[in-house]
């Protein structure tokens, strides 16, 4: 290699790119210089939409037909890799640089096994026979820490566990030796331990291997936790870069700072511990177990008995008026199970109990239990109808649970109710940001003035900063009307901060349920103090 | 929805296909106005006769103006497949939302029953229908309309399906919404698009459907003007006069393409994506 120590493996130099769309030209990329050093790790940090992955797919030379490069270079050791023709940048791709993607569901191939795989990178760029591909895979999954390496490598993608599929596409990331590996927020789909694992993985094999990395991320605390420079990214623009500790010990630009200020942090409480004690919960949930699937109409008449798939195990917890109970899990722990049970999507076998009513199936969830108990769901874009003006969105609670009159008044209020301008009523949901969308959300839930409001993860689809500030108004509006809170999530930083109690779900049993203040004590169960573990702390440890 | 009609018209069986069905709708509208003669004047000394500048398609076996014939009956033509297919779609897309709306066993209750009835071939179910109500013209439309519901019922079922999933519906089921609320206010506009698409396609087989009914002699009675009758009764004139089966004919498959490509064209344009 003719690289000497001092020249940068990945240099990109005031480079732009541009997409041409038919409602005109979008700079996504703005004079970006970037370098990043053999060994080094360097995070890139934005929101969505700012033009991180962009960045990712013009270093790859994979772009879109629409998009033009008005300047600037890109240099992989000294290389421009923009004056590459098609075959050549088709060699070095793999061979000299590579990428690690968010979903290993997506990124591999479902009809391949992981062996076929892996194997045809190395037959690609190194030369090797397919029996020694085979081979070499086998060592290299054994090497990214996969038990079974040779039962693994027969495996199809559907026959293994994220973060199996995630350690066997870094595998092949890994595969060729590349000079430079661009990882796509490789740990965002995963389960938090899982993820942990994964990025200790990544971790390991960096600093084995020297390669130069790009670490993308939403994930402010994860970068911290494995960058040495991070780079912050907002429209298209490079803000600040520098090395991790002077970011957030001493961030020179606003933006900088609204971005670490809105990382949750668990030590910096948003709600008062104290709950006035109440003698009656304002929710009991016992027993209640839910069961996919439904018996096959033979299986019925044979009497042939069938496993049905559980999503909920007898699960009992209780919510008090006014109180925010936290419920954390990795997905498929059964968290949305329990809410949709509770709101009546879910069939569901024992009883709830609402404010001294017995409820035991989804008969007995009459009108007013409905307007007592809303739900706010996860995807903001697919809990509003996309052909519904937001006007008509909000006034058919208003039809449902209170008098209908007055509807434009009482709409525009709502709007006000979660800092939403009045003139979006007459808007439609696509014409909204994602933030805006959820308020929308939010204001629809209260507006038959629910006891208990269910949030089912509804802040994992936004921005860290957009976090903030739908949480802030979350609090608002529960200091102003009293009502109780079930907040599902997976983000434990952030449940800390606002939840009274949490309680604990994995594999569809509940696990326990402990007051926030004494969740991270060393008397946890073990699977919780696991969980509390693999969270990426906040950047409080350099501040 | 300038964008719209841009990218629509943007793809070469978009524009045609605009094209011809702007023509056809131009003749349904105004052809009884720009008729050169009585469609149904006979004249005994001027039958089969070729082109000429009195007429410009020829004459029958009767020696009425074929021109003025394919005038006139556009409307009966094409109007009425138009009509056939809306309603036809209207049945399918209502039962296809509310079978994915309902699920479970009522949901496989009523795609089976739709299965039953599409293993029977439209054109056979078509007669059948016919057969029983009688045949004149409205009995035509029904017949065509029950033929095509069952194919539009699965289509629309597909797409509800993914609907059914959306958190729009979970959200207005939470709610304690009517069936009836969620079926037509929230899950059929979103299933729309696809159904415009599949409509457009079909007018084209109702096109075909009702002149080949008329050829049977089950649409349409003579003397009157529409497409397929007239197409069945120059059958036995053809070696006197070729152009009395053809200039029908290609009205008929000139309204046929023109609809099949519109409804490509606007499958491309309202999904960008693909």
């Amino acid at each position: 290699m003719t690289t000497t120590p001092d020249t940068p493996v990945l240099a990109i130099e005031n480079y732009s790119l541009d997409y041409h769309t038919p409602s005109g030209v979008f700079h996504a990329l703005k004079n970006i210089d970037l370098a990043i050093h053999r060994g080094e790790i360097l995070g890139l940090v934005g929101e969505s939409g700012s033009g991180k992955t962009s960045l990712a797919w013009s270093i790859m030379r994979f772009l879109p037909k629409n998009a033009r490069e008005p300047g600037g270079r890109i240099l992989l050791s000294d290389e421009n890799l923009l004056q590459k023709t098609d075959a050549e940048i088709e060699a070095f791709r793999g061979r000299r640089i590579s990428m690690v993607f968010q979903d290993p569901s997506t990124s591999l191939n479902p009809t391949l096994s992981l062996g076929t795989q892996l194997a045809e990178v190395l037959v690609r760029h190194r030369g090797l026979t397919r029996q020694q591909a085979w081979k070499e895979g086998e060592a290299m999954l054994a090497h990214v820490g996969l038990k079974t390496p040779a039962a693994m490598m027969n495996r199809m993608p559907h026959e293994a566990s994220g973060g199996e599929k995630q350690r066997v596409v870094i595998a092949s990331a890994f595969a060729c030796n590349p000079e430079c590996i661009i990882f796509d927020e490789p740990t965002t789909a995963l389960d938090v331990i899982t993820a942990r694992q994964i990025l200790d993985l990544f971790v390991e094999l960096q600093a084995e291997t020297g390669v130069a990395s790009l670490y993308i991320s939403h994930d402010l605390a994860l970068v911290s936790r494995t960058a040495s420079r991070v780079a912050v990214i907002r429209r298209g623009d490079i803000v600040e870069q520098g090395a991790v500790r002077s970011i957030f010990a001493n961030p020179q630009q606003d933006y900088t700072r609204e971005l670490i200020a809105a990382v949750p942090d668990p030590s910096h409480r948003l709600v008062g511990d104290a709950l006035a004690p109440t003698d009656q919960p304002l929710v009991r949930v016992e027993n209640v177990s839910v069961h996919y699937g439904r018996k096959p109409f033979l299986a019925a008449l044979t009497g042939r008995k069938t496993e049905r798939v559980a999503g909920n195990n007898a699960v009992s917890l209780s919510v008090h008026p006014g109180e925010i109970l936290g419920i954390v899990g990795e997905s498929g722990s059964g968290k949305s199970t329990l809410a949709k049970a509770m709101t009546g999507l879910n069939r569901f076998e024992g009883q709830i109990w609402f404010d001294g009513r017995e409820i035991r199936s989804l008969g007995d969830m009459d009108n007013a239990y409905r307007k007592d108990v809303q739900i706010i769901f996860q995807h903001p874009d697919a809990s509003l109808n996309p052909r519904q003006k937001i006007g008509e969105i909000l006034s058919r609670p208003l039809k449902l649970f209170g008098n209908a009159s007055d509807l434009d008044q009482k709409v525009g209020d709502m709007l006000e109710q979660v800092r939403l301008p009045r003139t979006h009523a007459q808007r439609y949901p696509h014409q909204l940001s994602g933030g805006e969308k959820q308020r929308v959300a939010i204001a629809r839930a209260f507006a038959s003035k629910p006891k208990l409001v269910i949030c089912d993860e509804i802040t994992s689809a936004l921005d860290v900063s957009v976090q903030a500030s739908i949480v802030q108004l979350l609090l608002e509006l529960q200091k102003a009307s009293g009502t109780a809170y079930l907040f599902i999530t997976h983000d434990l930083n952030l449940i800390r901060q606002i939840a009274h109690r949490i309680a604990v779900m994995y594999r569809g049993n509940l696990v326990e349920i402990a007051p926030a203040a004494d969740i991270d004590s060393p008397d946890r169960a073990e699977y919780t103090r696991r969980l509390i573990e693999a969270v990426p702390r906040a950047a409080g440890q350099y501040l | 929805m300038t964008d719209f009609i841009k990218r629509l018209l943007g793809t070469p069986q978009g524009a045609i296909g605009m094209v011809l069905v702007l023509l056809v709708l131009l003749v349904v509208l105004f052809g009884p106005m720009l008729a050169p003669h009585d469609p149904e004047a006979l004249s005994p000394l001027t039958r089969y006769k070729g082109p000429s500048l009195a007429y410009w398609l020829g004459t029958d076996q009767y020696g009425r103006d074929i021109f003025s014939r394919l005038l006139i009956g556009a409307r009966a033509t094409v109007v009425m497949a138009v009509l056939a297919t809306i309603a036809g779609t209207l049945i399918g897309a209502l039962i296809g939302t509310a079978s994915a709306f309902l699920g479970g066993r009522a949901d496989e209750l009523i795609m089976r029953t739709i299965d039953a009835v599409m293993s029977i071939p439209s054109l056979l179910f078509a007669l059948l229908v016919v057969n029983l109500l009688g045949s004149s013209t409205i009995n035509a439309l029904i017949a065509v309309a029950i033929a095509f519901a069952p194919g539009m019922a699965r289509i629309t079922r597909s797409v509800a399906l993914s609907v059914r999933k959306q958190d729009y519906v979970n959200a207005a089921i939470a709610r304690g919404e009517s069936s009836g609320y969620i079926i037509f206010r929230e899950m059929l506009p979103n299933v729309i698009a696809p159904i415009i698409v599949e409509m457009t396609i079909r007018v084209s087989f109702a096109v075909m459907l009702f002149a080949t009914l008329s050829f049977l002699g089950l649409g349409a009675q003579p003397p009157a003007a529409e497409w397929g009758l007239m197409v069945s009764e120059a059958r036995r004139y053809m070696h006197l006069s070729a152009g009395i089966l053809i200039w029908p004919s290609t009205a008929i498959a000139i309204v046929a393409v023109g609809f099949n490509l519109l409804g490509d064209g606007l499958r491309d344009a309202l999904n960008p994506r693909t």
